[in-house]
């Protein structure tokens, strides 16, 4: 259970130096609700094209993808989707950053949060990357005593830290600077989550020995890795099989 | 008194941040400027209102946006109350740049990003150390009272301000006084189970159980800051006045005599108890000292300046105290006198004067007493607003000359050490130290008096026994400048170091 023991799975970390640094369950819950939202959303954004398209067709009128997809979070978007998945990100920004499990659940909430505030801005797998680093990162900000700066999370996040400085500041007027979370207010989001990972049935039962063995060790040299050769890098997940 | 409860609050949302440039304003005067940025007077195009403008430093690209600007933009997002500053607004500056093409930069933030204040004219310390003022009793009521009040205000709503001094409570003309530079504060639960930094708090005005090494602390830690402002008030100068940490618990335990667990039950199992613990025990003296002040201050300052948090006096029990319910009583506010505005900027050839005033005042190695020279209220009760206009500079007094008076504007407040890289733990500061030799010549403008806040820094870098490392974030290196300052690189100018010591590169 995500919220066992309090919410102290999201608020501790596994001790850095054992060589079983095993992913949270948070991420593996977050990547499934992630994905599933994603997916929904490539989907409806697929079809307004076509919508907009046939309406295009038929009414030669001014109609187009721009109808279903708001342009919030256009900062965010990349020209096509990275080829690293989102589990993958996620398990790379923990690993590398340090930062602890509960951000991750703070960056869903603002990333919910924008949601909410911009119903037409979907979250598609063009800006669900970017979307995550930058929210994860100013998370860590607000919770984390100990964290990387910027720069660091540039390069983990595979964006150039000029870049991610701007989708910061994106980040933080889209929000309105409402990064505010109250105790109350996350430990609903952690019981929603563990309530989305148990009715989907126990194919994701996590298998938490599943990333044993991971080095910690420091981030490749390339700089300014682009979200789309992330893939290429030794990203922890190429030590799991 | 306009308390309100927690989680009642913010019913109705402003209008978007950002959503506006700072082209709505028209740029009066710059007002400040130290190695936090610089501040304006400016006037909005739109309602003809005057407002300060502080730019937000953003030239660490690898920080990103400061820390301290989103915290102290998040918390005063949800804190409204008349003894609190305003911030109205976050402002966008496009740039001026083009593109290639010539067409405007897509780059909304390029040119910066500005918080929005209320004008405020003074603040307390600057106002204090104007040539001859000297306050009255019911004028120091008003202002502790209003003091207090904001401060419960914060902490009903869950926020410790953590850095309470006279130069962040700004005071207008019409005799209001606000807290101001929320850079350093958090968000606290009522168990007091988090583990805090315990480097925060302008260390004159710091308390013993941050001194001694705790990270687990709550509302009690504002509450010694204000008993130290209080006391300033009261004797005309600042009563502790160290130089270094033992230096600074040295002076607490000698007036306040020294911590056993018989007077503050578990100190021993704090941190570093054993290691500041007086060689013999101390007698409290606090009453003895100040005896000559009057019944109900004393009472009140003894509950404040008391060593066991847990036992320490509250905001709210403090604002029931018999000093502000009894003759003179604290005076309206509307009824303290008007100063002469004070936002006279100086040019860099006269902040450099003035340093070099400082450096040679610090060569002759002047004494506390030369430096102090503010003069303590009239303690006799009972004159009330007879003491209004004391001294030889009467208020809105428009020949007040101004190298004499000095500005007591808090904007003015310069220069930390030059920014720049570098691990804060390196770091002392260079331009100040502690040579306050200038209190008492130039205003507020002698704010190299204030210990920089990175003295803190050397505990964690000595290798001091239980401390919690160097992580701290809301650690020495926060910026300790002008209250508008909070956000930027701050007088202390090292809050960018702090996180570069967790650079990967390093």
């Amino acid at each position: 259970m995500l919220h066992e023991g309090g919410s102290d799975e999201f608020h501790r970390r596994p001790d850095p130096s054992a060589d079983d640094v095993a992913t949270p369950r948070v991420l593996t819950i977050l990547s499934y609700v992630l994905e599933k939202l994603v997916a929904r959303n490539d989907q409806l954004l697929l079809l307004g094209r076509q919508v907009g398209h046939d309406n295009e067709l038929m009414s030669n009128g001014a109609g187009g993808p721009r109808r279903v997809l708001g342009k919030n979070f256009n900062a965010f978007h990349g020209v096509r989707a990275p080829n690293i998945s989102i589990p993958k990100y996620l398990e790379r920004l923990y690993k590398y950053t340090n930062c602890s499990p509960s951000c991750f659940v703070v960056g869903y909430v603002y990333i919910d949060r924008l949601g909410h505030k911009y119903p037409d801005s979907l979250l598609v797998s063009l800006n669900v990357h970017r979307l995550l680093v930058t929210s994860v990162m100013v998370a860590s900000k607000m919770l984390d005593d100990a964290h990387y700066n910027n720069a660091f999370y540039a390069r983990v996040g595979g964006v150039s830290n000029a870049e991610l400085n701007k989708l910061e500041l994106e980040l933080l007027f889209l929000l309105d600077f409402g990064v505010n979370m109250s105790a109350r207010v996350f430990e609903s989001y952690c019981q929603y989550l563990e309530r989305e990972m148990l009715s989907n049935g126990p194919t994701l039962k996590i298998e938490k020995s599943a990333i044993n063995s991971i080095t910690t060790s420091t981030v490749d040299d390339a700089t300014e890795i682009s979200v789309e050769d992330i893939d290429h890098t030794s990203s922890p997940s190429q030590l799991l099989d | 008194m306009a308390i309100a409860a927690p989680e009642q609050l913010n019913l109705t949302e402003a209008p978007t941040w950002g959503s506006r440039t700072v082209d709505c304003f028209e740029k009066l005067e710059q007002i400040g400027e130290g190695t936090y940025g610089q501040v304006y007077m400016a006037k909005e195009i739109r309602t003809g209102e005057i407002v300060a403008l502080k730019k937000i430093r953003m030239d660490n690209e690898r920080e990103g946006f400061p820390i301290t600007a989103i915290r102290e933009i998040k918390i005063l997002k949800k804190l409204h109350h008349e003894n609190v500053i305003d911030l109205k607004e976050i402002v966008t500056s496009p740039g001026r740049e083009k593109d290639d093409q010539g067409r405007p930069d897509g780059n909304k933030y390029k040119g910066g990003i500005y918080m929005v204040f209320e004008y405020m004219d003074h603040d307390l310390t600057g106002l204090a150390d104007r040539p001859g003022m000297r306050f009255s009793v019911p004028q120091i009521k008003c202002y502790m009272r209003q003091l207090l009040t904001g401060l419960h205000y914060c902490h009903v709503n869950q926020v410790l301000h953590r850095d309470i001094k006279g130069s962040n409570l700004l005071i207008d003309n019409k005799g209001n006084l606000k807290l101001a530079d929320f850079g350093l504060a958090r968000s606290f639960s009522n168990d007091h189970n988090a583990n805090l930094t315990n480097r925060v708090i302008t260390l004159w005005y710091r308390p013993p159980e941050l001194l001694l090494g705790t990270t687990k602390y709550g509302p009690a830690v504002d509450m010694w800051s204000v008993g130290c402002i209080f006391a300033e008030l009261l004797h005309g100068k600042p009563i502790f006045p160290g130089k270094d940490e033992p230096e600074q618990l040295n002076k607490i335990f000698e007036l306040c005599g020294s911590p056993d667990e018989v007077n503050w039950p578990g100190v021993s199992k704090i941190p570093w108890y054993n290691n500041f613990k007086p060689s013999r025990p101390l007698k409290r003296r606090l009453r003895e000292v100040f005896r000559h002040f009057d019944r109900h201050a004393l009472e009140l300052l003894d509950k404040m300046l008391t060593l066991d948090p847990s036992q320490r006096i509250s905001a709210k029990d403090a604002l029931d105290a018999e000093y502000f319910w009894t003759d003179p009583l604290p005076c309206d506010p509307k009824s303290l006198p008007t100063y002469e505005a004070s936002h006279e900027f100086q040019t860099k050839k006269k902040r450099q004067q003035q340093r070099q005033h400082e450096e040679a005042a610090k060569r002759q190695k002047l004494h506390h007493q030369q430096q102090h020279g503010r003069l303590p209220p009239v303690q006799q009760s009972g004159q009330g607003h007879g003491q209004m206009r004391p001294g030889p500079n009467p208020p809105m007094h428009a020949s007040h000359p101004q190298a004499a008076g000095g500005p007591s504007h808090h904007y003015a407040k310069p220069h930390g050490p030059p920014a720049g890289p570098g691990r804060y733990l390196a770091g002392g500061n260079p331009s100040g130290g502690y040579g306050h030799p200038t209190r008492g010549q130039g205003g507020a403008y002698g704010s190299g008096r204030y210990p920089p806040q990175g003295r803190g820094t050397q505990y964690s870098s000595g290798g001091m026994p239980g401390g919690s490392g160097p992580r701290g974030v809301g650690g020495p290196n926060y910026p300790h400048g002008a209250p508008y300052g909070s956000s930027g690189t701050g007088r202390g100018s090292n809050v960018n170091r702090n996180q570069q010591q967790y650079n990967w590169q390093q």
